[in-house]
């Protein structure tokens, strides 16, 4: 993945409002909500912890690393999809499962239990070119990000476009 | 607590019907159910009506092809679970006392709306990534296959099984056996996944006619199956990683109707399962406590699932077999307990059943196990 300077300077979008961020130092995560209470751990945040009731619950950012619990080679997929390509869910260090595109990596090289790492990083215009993603603001200059996992050691990246201002505790998923 | 009775039921063959709608093939199951009740459609004092993807005020533009409209008619979405949801609202109705006899009806034109794989819910994070719900399934499968030391061949026997049964279902979009080679060497739909494992895009519709058990005894309604339970629970949304081999929701919908009808798992006789996908068919078992958890494939493979074994597991063909119009399926599955309760399954008669059970769920969002589940459970 190369990333040009021209896009650097636009502003990043997540692709599904609210669910990453990126800080000024082009270093993104997801963002989940963690419960004070009990500790239980949310993605995508939550208003409210369904383990104890309690309604203060912080937005949080997730570590990226994690272990994969399973995975499937999608070949029939929407149209904006392009395949075949390796989905897993993984269970993140913060005790969240995720599900993401696996890349780097063959398909016959994949293994239950592996350590995989989570990236936000652009995305490609021919992976997801249809999706629904409020265009107008991304013809306004906005790049969309999203994220997918790599193998641990050969995660790795250019830095990409901050989100802005982080969400503050209030804001609805 | 007012006793229930299913007195009537229809359905339209399942399949593809791209110059039919759902409100058409929604009037011929309910014309068939009126039939099969050999009732007045005047006595129909409500009606509910389950589907997906139909838009607006489906059930009324059925109850105005039929000569019924004017009553009061609700319709629901509870995703895969509508037509089952539809009938359980029509129960609640007359354990209510609100209505004596009520028609429950299950539609989908899924054709005209989709080809392929179906995203889980729009705007969804999961789907946003390139989930989709044979992706779904095929991920519970590899874990399923990994922590119980099973192989594909053993999944694919599921299909082999409900495609044989499908082939005995006049009702059945697919009526052609296939072997496990076929089911095999079928084009990779999500790994493990073939072709064969994943339920069809289809078009239907399922009608039931409930009423009290003093209007069907005073009608002498000597078919009547007793409706005897129809839970319904929601997923919860899960505060950690979990197993996904096993089915939580699925378990909790069931004692709660296992509770109502008075019966445990082991007075089951058959059942009418939410198949969807080869997998999805050992964990809805399992999570109903019909099978040890992790012993499913084994019990088919020595024939204890088919038609003649120790508890039959979708005599119909399932969804695999029969088709799976969404809003259609769980309205579907208790036309086919009603019929096999009644001994009027044909050639995929079951052996003087007293107990069947109808299984129903659906949906998927990040975080959530599943949107909707129901368990019906049918009593001769
Ligand atoms: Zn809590």
């Amino acid at each position: 993945m190369t990333t040009t300077s021209a896009e650097m300077s636009q502003a990043g979008m997540p692709f599904v409002p609210g669910v990453l961020e990126v800080g000024p130092d082009g270093k993104g995560h997801l963002v989940g909500a963690h419960c004070p209470g009990c500790g239980a751990s949310y993605f995508p945040a939550r208003s409210v912890c369904s383990r104890c009731l309690r309604g203060d619950l912080e937005r949080v950012p997730l570590g990226s690393s994690g272990t994969l619990y399973t995975y499937t080679v999608i070949h029939q997929s929407l149209p904006q999809f392009e395949t075949p390509y390796i989905l897993g869910y993984v269970d993140l260090d913060d005790n969240v499962r995720v599900a993401g595109q696996l890349v780097d990596v063959e398909a016959d090289a994949v293994e239950l239990g592996m350590r995989l790492t989570l990236q936000v990083e652009p995305l490609a215009s021919q992976t997801l070119a249809s999706q629904p993603l409020q265009s107008g603001e991304v013809g306004e200059g906005k790049q969309v990000l999203w994220f997918r996992f790599r193998p641990e050691a050969a995660a790795s990246g250019p830095p990409v476009p901050p989100t802005g201002k982080p969400p503050t505790g209030k804001e609805q998923p | 607590m007012t006793d229930v009775y299913a007195v009537g039921v229809g359905m339209t063959r399942f399949g593809k019907y791209p110059d039919r709608d759902a409100f058409d093939l929604g009037a011929e199951a309910a014309l068939a159910a009126i039939k099969d009740a050999d009732i007045d459609p005047r006595m129909i004092d409500g009606a509910y009506f389950g589907h997906v993807y139909q838009g607006m005020n489906a059930g009324q533009r059925v109850t105005g092809h039929i000569g019924i409209s004017g009553i009061p008619v609700t319709n629901v979405e509870n995703v895969c679970s509508s037509g089952a949801t539809a009938v359980r609202e029509a129960q609640i109705a007359i354990r209510a006392g609100e209505h004596d006899v009520v028609l429950a009806v299950g539609l989908e034109h899924l054709s005209s709306k989709f080809r392929g794989a179906l995203a889980p819910e729009e705007g969804d994070v999961e789907g946003a990534v390139g989930l989709t719900m044979p992706g779904v399934y095929a991920m519970r499968a590899r874990r399923y296959l990994a922590d119980f030391g099973l192989t594909h061949a053993q999944l694919g026997m599921v299909a082999v099984k409900n495609k044989a049964n499908a082939a005995m279902n006049p009702f059945a979009q697919y009526q052609k056996t296939v072997t496990l080679e076929e089911v095999l060497a079928s084009r990779p739909i999500a790994e493990p996944l073939n072709l064969l494992e994943c339920s069809p895009v289809s078009d239907g519709a399922a009608a039931v006619i409930l009423m009290t058990g003093d209007k069907a005894r005073q009608l002498g309604k000597g078919r009547a199956i007793r409706l005897a339970a129809s839970a319904l629970r929601s997923g919860k949304v899960e505060s950690e990683p979990s197993s996904m081999t096993f089915e939580p929701l699925t378990r909790d919908t069931a004692n709660a109707a296992y509770e109502v009808a008075g019966i445990g798992p082991e007075d089951v006789d058959f059942a009418e399962v939410h198949d969807c996908f080869s997998i999805a068919e050992a964990l809805r078992v399992e999570g109903l406590g019909l099978f040890e958890q992790g012993t499913y494939l084994l019990a088919v493979e020595r024939g204890e699932a088919q038609i003649g074994g120790r508890l039959p597991i979708n005599p119909s063909g399932g969804l695999l077999g029969k088709g799976h119009p969404l809003g259609a399926t769980g309205a579907a599955q208790v036309v086919e307990v009603v019929r096999q309760l009644r001994g009027e399954a044909g050639q995929r008669q079951i052996d003087s059943p007293r107990v069947g059970v109808a299984h129903c769920r659906g949906g998927k969002a990040a975080g959530v196990e599943g949107a909707a589940c129901t368990v019906q459970v049918l009593v001769r």
